[in-house]
């Protein structure tokens, strides 16, 4: 049950979703019609200086929709009336999708909120001498860019094998607006 | 093309496009298997949006991408204005386009069905150049209707077109 008084400003709604990869691009490629190869063909992605195919812009748009979706219990207790987003950074095979959304006001009925989806793109991991002993995709492809290392939005952290190295970084802002039943 | 011509090009892009329609409009037919494909790129099991075709299905919102993208492409491509004297279309290279941004607004708007016959149409809400890296950017306001001529979508849509695709 979902309803306007058990919601808080500063609440977040979130979901994560590590399951980009070529298939996945194909498989929306076919659904939605955007059949541009630069998302499916890594030759032509390369000619394109792309370094390797990139997901399709609108393709996260469908992670926001779904939590607001899910959240509301398809239509169950509510609808979506309005969701923004800018495309800012491209969203690679093997990335962690993390979409959040955080209520930022409410008004009568309505809940309105600040989107975010960050990539969370591994390079790879290092064991103490420093030697490489697992690379990623954006490790081995070259994801990872200079302005990137420049903008600290790499970063390390420790874990099992040794140390990861990744990129955070926001790769859609925006705004939504949904409105409850009751 | 030089940068003195881009600045033509734009600033008649400018003059010409803001707060114009674009000519025409597009249809787009939806079918339930559509629907269904498109819901389960994103894993969608809720039966309403890929249940049974008899039992009332909708699409998801997401799929405003399926109708939208594609019929405003093609609307695009098909607008040609007359620049000194010569037809040209509004992309002089298509590869040059980027997608900026994108508002969906269903306030107001009925589901999508199977066997809906959508028309898509729109018209260019401001259009400027980004000089610092010769980007022009265009917003575009779309509104989808059904047969019925009940809205199911309006989208804004920011399109950014590279130099040398204008």
């Amino acid at each position: 049950m979902v309803n306007i008084s058990e919601l808080k400003v500063g609440q977040v709604l979130k979901n994560e979703f590590e399951g980009i990869t070529r298939d996945l691009l194909k498989q929306y490629a076919k659904a939605s019609g955007d059949t541009n190869p630069i998302h499916t063909n890594d030759v032509i992605a390369e000619r394109a200086g792309l370094k390797g195919v990139i997901g399709h812009g609108l393709l996260s748009f469908g992670f926001i929709s779904k939590l607001f979706e899910d959240f509301l219990e398809h239509g169950k207790y509510g609808k979506i009336i309005d969701i923004s987003v800018q495309m800012r950074g491209m969203v690679r095979c093997g990335d962690l999708l993390i979409t959040e959304a955080t209520v930022n006001k409410i008004e009568g009925k309505r809940v309105y909120f600040a989107v975010k989806q960050t990539t969370i793109t591994s390079v790879d991991i290092k064991d103490k001498e420093g030697k490489i002993v697992k690379q990623f995709e954006a490790g081995e492809r070259g994801y990872i860019s200079e302005q990137d290392i420049e903008r600290g939005l790499v970063k390390t952290k420790e874990v099992p094998e040794g140390t990861l190295t990744y990129r955070e970084r926001i790769a859609t802002p925006g705004e939504a607006i949904i409105e409850l039943f009751e | 093309m030089d940068i003195e011509e881009m600045k033509k090009n734009a600033d008649f892009l400018i003059n010409n496009m803001k707060g114009m329609d674009i000519p025409g409009s597009t249809t787009v037919n939806i079918r339930y298997r559509n629907m269904v494909n498109f819901a389960k790129v994103y894993g969608i099991t809720d039966p309403k949006y890929v249940g049974p075709e008899e039992e009332g299905v909708v699409a998801c919102h997401a799929f405003a991408n399926y109708f939208t993208i594609k019929a405003i492409y093609k609307l695009l491509l098909g607008f040609k204005l007359n620049q000194d004297g010569k037809e040209r279309g509004i992309m002089l290279d298509p590869g040059k386009l980027l997608h900026a941004g994108n508002r969906f607004n269903w306030e107001g708007c009925v589901d999508v069905k199977p066997g809906d016959k959508l028309t898509v149409s729109g018209k260019c809400i401001d259009i400027k150049l980004i000089e610092k890296n010769m980007m022009m950017i265009a917003d575009f306001l779309v509104h989808v209707k059904n047969q019925n001529n009940e809205p199911v979508c309006n989208i804004t849509i920011s399109a950014g077109l590279r130099k040398g695709g204008y």
